[in-house]
């Protein structure tokens, strides 16, 4: 553990507590009652339940959003596999979905969602182009898969249509770029490309995330780094390079390349932690997880791009009336800022950059954004402190991490045929 | 008690109507049951036949079963046609669309290329074949360590363990593992077993080992290992239960008459704990061919069980298919119980 | 006595023995748990894994606080009520049952696998054929409806099986001697075969609550707008996981080792009371 690595303690608590006992409060009049959902609760008034995982539904931000709006917003959240299935399954018993770009494949035909009109998103014309065109700066590549300007557009009635119009699939918010995750004390040298997580030298202290659409992208990212092969769109592969993708990862595994497969957050946190591996495909949120816990982890940025994922805002279609209203109130508060301001102390970027600068201190900017070093300690949004003084963000500013997303994280349309040969390759 | 008492009463019949048994022995004396895995034809249909019993006495049977019956019928069996339907419909898009098709069955049995000698899956059973393979492999294995380790847990409890006080206490003690989530106790297998983990610790503070080891995470050894210590409990209970039943009146009866440990245990304590094997087995097995979570935690993912590939179809919105996958599932379980039921008849063998 | 010596001297190595192995057994199922009680100490600055970063009851005072995701309080009320009313309906119902298989009836057969299958299905599955079916009908679902719906068909076979083992060693003579001597059905069962099969109930139950407690994947369609405990850890665990579960788990552990010397107190009172 290296001096660098030793963390200050915990800045005075007073007032995360103070905030956590208001928004107590504020939740307590979504959910009236200990035990919510418990018959014969009587609200006070219908709130609007938003669903997804922890990435979005924290408890301080939708209480945060029953204050400023007036009207209670309950959140709810899942699991990757229990929100996909609500979402898909049970339109009725949620207003808004706080879902991914990748997904729409799925949700778009099946009509689960209503078209967003644009004209009643307040800083419609404020989101990046990053999720408009796919182009965060006009010199920035265009990655493969499921970019969500891809996935954006619709008509009124929810069919595709190419190009900008004023119907949207859901509304961009938050996002980030993942890549690979690394303790430099045990790699022992700098890691600046997916071609290292295939690399012999680490065989056995090598993690692949376990999610079949997402770790498929990873290892393919690898292979073509290292030149072996090639791929026409990563986002959108062929059943022949799935084929020979598959048994180039038959090959590894065989040999002991891979110590595990993580499916969870908290399970890339805890194998970096633990010691059991060095070097594994990994959420940038997660690398500052474990860089709090006092262990040596880097983020790399490797010179083939990064895989970027998009999530957003989308209304249920069963929604009308002043429950709509309400929805439309809840995504532009998420617009506006402070939920910008929210996911950015823990490392994820939003749609709107300039409202969350009016949210954030300079200093947490400069660190976030603009990948400078801080000037001061920073904290995350629970307050504790996570940045040292003069500690610089991996992979530099914004800007630059998003000028070059190799893939997106995607569903392809051999996604069946794919899931069937990740089996093969978890049996072998 | 739900049964209200005036259903009771215009059941009860007289002393006088009842033919009393007399023979002591107590599976003489009691109707036979039926066959429960069709070996023997059930017992003549109709309610008349129940009318019949209750000369025997007992509460009415149609109110003793309704209430469940109705409850599986709404939460289960409903269900469960549905599942049934769904595996043959097609999927657009994570929708389901009611054109029946068999492609699904044709996916999980067909393997492009099994009679084509040429390619790389010559002769080579489908993928989710072979993980129901695997999982029955590990399913099987697991039990019988479970037997071996979980039997003379059993055995001391009911046998040894003199009070009923103390086999509840010391049995609930096993229980207590149970009543930790085992979402929590998932997590906590990493900081235990891991490399820098208190097992390893021990071992190296202990000087077995004089760098930390790696097999004890991430390799079968690790899940298997993990895998009997969740769910031998499950194979004690019943088989505690069925041992505690047995009079230590004839265990003493035959040792004075000369019999061996080895003689007793064969012929008297191992056929009248039978049964209560069976259930523990039964409850094991199905608990492991649904498994999915330990592969992930403890294995690392390194295997597929049938569960996880269920679980990865029904992430991607393909319900046939993960129905398909489950129906097979149930189909391979379904049999196991009723091999197991053949083998001992919970029923008849009491 | 003196001639006794030997085969009660063996019989004293042998329970000896026995009682080794219990403790070697407790150790081994209590496994991940030791890592789980050191670590619920854990340092403010930790994580859920080793190594250790200080010593501290932080993680013990988040326990009673909002948590970030989720509600971990609410969501553990829920989980525990759901779990009592199961195991309340899981022994009645597996009761019930046992009883009416000690006779013949029609479609027994049928029953038996029907009350089996409920093991069998796969949990995600049975909860989006239910979820689907709710929805064409319009019922909501609730985690105190659908929820305890499937949370009951899981644990029924347990307890299913278990009462029919009792059942099965039964004495059927006592029930017809109070027969005989002119007692209804209600008196029967109340004087003669509940007393005997009363831990066979509450085995049952202990199945019903510990088995719901437990359950994740039955409950992910059906737990309508409220998460049950399982579903809420799972959800946490889409952020950094904290020793916060730690500490529920040994709290939940030390509560059920203190019921279990609870119940030998009073167990031991209402005994001596008798006598």
């Amino acid at each position: 553990m290296t001096t660098k690595q030793k963390r200050k303690t915990e800045r005075s608590s007073s007032r995360g507590v103070s905030r956590r006992t208001l928004m107590g409060t504020a939740a307590g009049a979504a959910a009236v009652g200990a035990i919510g959902g418990f018959p014969a609760i009587v609200r006070a008034a219908d709130p609007i339940r938003t669903i997804g995982l922890g990435v979005s539904i924290i408890n301080e931000i939708q209480g945060q959003a029953s204050t400023d709006l007036g009207f209670p917003v309950r959140g709810q959240a899942l699991g990757y596999g229990a929100m996909f299935g609500k979402m898909l399954n049970q339109n009725d018993q949620y207003e808004i979905a706080e879902g991914y770009f990748n997904d729409m494949d799925v949700f778009i035909p099946s009509k689960v969602w209503q078209p967003i009109d644009t004209t009643r998103i307040k800083e419609w014309d404020k989101v990046t182009n990053l999720s408009k065109t796919g182009k965060l700066t006009p010199e920035s590549a265009v990655g493969q898969g499921d970019a969500p300007f891809r996935h954006l557009w619709l008509d009124e009635n929810g069919e595709r249509v190419d190009g900008p119009s004023r119907y949207i699939s859901m509304v961009p918010a938050w996002h980030n770029a993942d890549s690979i995750g690394y303790n430099p004390e045990e790699t022992g040298r700098k890691i600046e490309s997916w071609a290292e997580l295939l690399h012999p030298d680490f065989a056995g202290r090598v993690a692949l995330l376990n999610v079949p659409q997402i770790g498929v992208m990873d290892a393919a990212m690898a292979v073509e780094a290292m030149g072996i092969m090639t791929f026409k769109d990563k986002g959108d592969m062929s059943k022949a390079e799935i084929d020979e993708l598959i048994n180039i990862l038959i090959d590894k595994k065989r040999a002991d390349h891979f110590r595990a497969f993580w499916e969870s957050f908290g399970q890339s946190v805890n194998l970096m932690v633990s010691g059991e591996v060095a070097i594994q495909s990994m959420w940038s949120p997660a690398v500052t997880a474990i860089k709090a816990e006092g262990v040596p982890c880097i983020y790399a940025f490797p010179k083939e791009g990064m895989r970027g994922w998009h999530g957003g805002l989308a209304i249920s279609a069963k929604v009308t009336g002043k429950a709509l209203d309400q929805a439309y109130e809840y995504i532009n508060w998420w617009l506006a800022g402070w939920p910008g301001a929210f996911v950015a102390r823990q490392g994820y970027y939003m749609s709107v950059p300039e409202n969350v600068k009016k949210h954030l201190e300079p200093e947490e900017w400069d660190f976030w954004y603009e990948g400078k070093p801080a000037a001061k300690e920073l904290p995350d949004p629970f307050d504790t402190i996570i940045v040292e003084k003069d500690e610089v963000r991996d992979g530099g500013s914004y800007w630059d991490r998003f000028k070059n997303i190799a893939v997106w994280n995607s569903l392809m349309t051999e996604n069946d045929y794919l899931v069937k040969r990740w089996t093969e390759f978890l049996t072998a | 008690m739900a049964v209200s008492v005036s259903t009771v009463d215009s059941t009860s019949k007289p002393p006088g109507d009842v033919e009393l048994p007399t023979t002591p022995d107590d599976a003489e004396r009691r109707v036979p049951p039926p066959a429960l895995v069709g070996g023997t034809p059930a017992a003549p249909a109709g309610f008349a036949a129940v009318k019949a019993d209750n000369r025997e006495g007992g509460f009415p049977t149609l109110w003793l079963i309704a209430p469940a019956t109705l409850w599986l019928l709404v939460f289960l069996v409903l269900p469960l046609l549905g599942i049934i339907v769904f595996s043959f419909w097609d999927t657009e898009g994570g929708k389901l669309i009611a054109d029946p098709t068999l492609e699904h069955y044709r996916d999980y049995f067909y393997t492009e290329g099994f009679f084509d000698s040429e390619s790389r899956n010559f002769l080579t059973l489908s993928v989710f074949i072979r993980t129901l393979g695997s999982t029955f492999y590990f399913t099987a294995l697991v039990m019988v360590l479970c037997l071996i380790v979980g039997y003379p847990i059993a055995y001391f409890l009911a046998m040894q363990v003199g009070s009923f006080k103390w086999q509840m206490a010391l049995f609930l003690l096993c229980m207590v593992p149970f009543w930790t989530s085992y979402l929590i106790r998932a997590v906590a297998w990493l900081p235990m077993l891991g490399r820098r983990g208190l097992l390893n610790e021990l071992l190296l503070l202990t000087g077995v080992v004089d760098k930390p080891v790696s097999f004890l995470l991430y390799s079968e050894f690790g899940y298997v290992m993990a895998l009997v210590q969740i769910y031998v409990v499950l194979g004690v209970g019943p088989i505690f239960f069925s041992l505690a039943k047995i009079d230590k009146a004839i265990i003493e009866a035959a040792r004075d008459m000369g019999a061996t440990p080895f003689q007793i245990f064969r012929e008297i304590i191992g056929p009248l704990s039978l049964p209560g094997v069976a259930i523990g087995m039964i409850f094991i097995f199905v608990m492991l061919m649904g498994e999915f979570a330990t592969a992930v935690v403890v294995y690392g993912g390194k295997a597929s069980t049938t569960g996880t590939v269920i679980l990865n179809y029904y992430a991607i919105a393909n319900y046939p298919f993960a129905a398909v996958n489950a129906l097979m599932l149930m189909l391979a379980m379904m049999i196991g119980v009723v091999i197991i039921l053949r083998v001992v008849d919970i029923r008849k063998e009491l | 006595m003196a001639r006794w010596t030997p085969e009660r001297r063996r019989r004293t190595w042998i329970k000896g023995g026995f009682s080794v192995y219990y403790v070697i057994f407790l150790v081994f199922i209590y496994g991940p748990m030791f890592a789980m009680f050191v670590l619920s100490f854990q340092g403010r600055r930790g994580g859920t894994s080793f190594p250790m970063r200080g010593v501290s009851l932080h993680w013990w005072e988040k326990l009673i606080e909002p948590s970030t995701v989720g509600d971990l309080q609410g969501a553990l009320m829920r989980s525990l009520i759901l779990a009592l009313i199961v195991m309340v309906i899981t022994a009645l119902f597996s009761t019930m049952l046992a009883m009416a298989f000690r006779k013949r009836f029609f479609g027994s057969d049928a029953l038996f696998f029907t009350v089996m299958a409920g093991l069998m299905v796969p949990g995600v599955l049975l909860s989006l054929g239910l979820a689907t079916m709710m929805r064409q009908l319009g019922i909501p679902t609730n985690w105190w409806s659908s929820g305890l719906g499937v949370h009951v068909v899981w644990t029924l076979p347990f307890g299913f099986l278990v009462m029919m083992a009792v059942f099965n060693r039964f004495d059927a003579r006592l029930e017809e001697a109070a027969r005989d001597m002119g007692a209804d059905e209600w008196t029967v069962f109340k004087e003669v075969t509940l007393p005997l099969i009363t831990p066979g109930i509450v085995a049952a139950g202990l199945f019903g609550f510990t088995l719901s407690y437990d359950e994740f994947a039955r409950t992910t369609l059906l737990a309508g707008a409220n998460n049950t405990l399982p579903l809420d850890i799972n959800a946490s665990m889409t952020q950094r996981i904290r020793p916060t579960l730690f500490a529920l788990g040994t709290a939940s552990t030390v509560f059920s080792l203190f019921m279990i010397g609870l119940f030998l107190v009073i167990y031991t009172a209402l005994t001596r009371r008798l006598r």
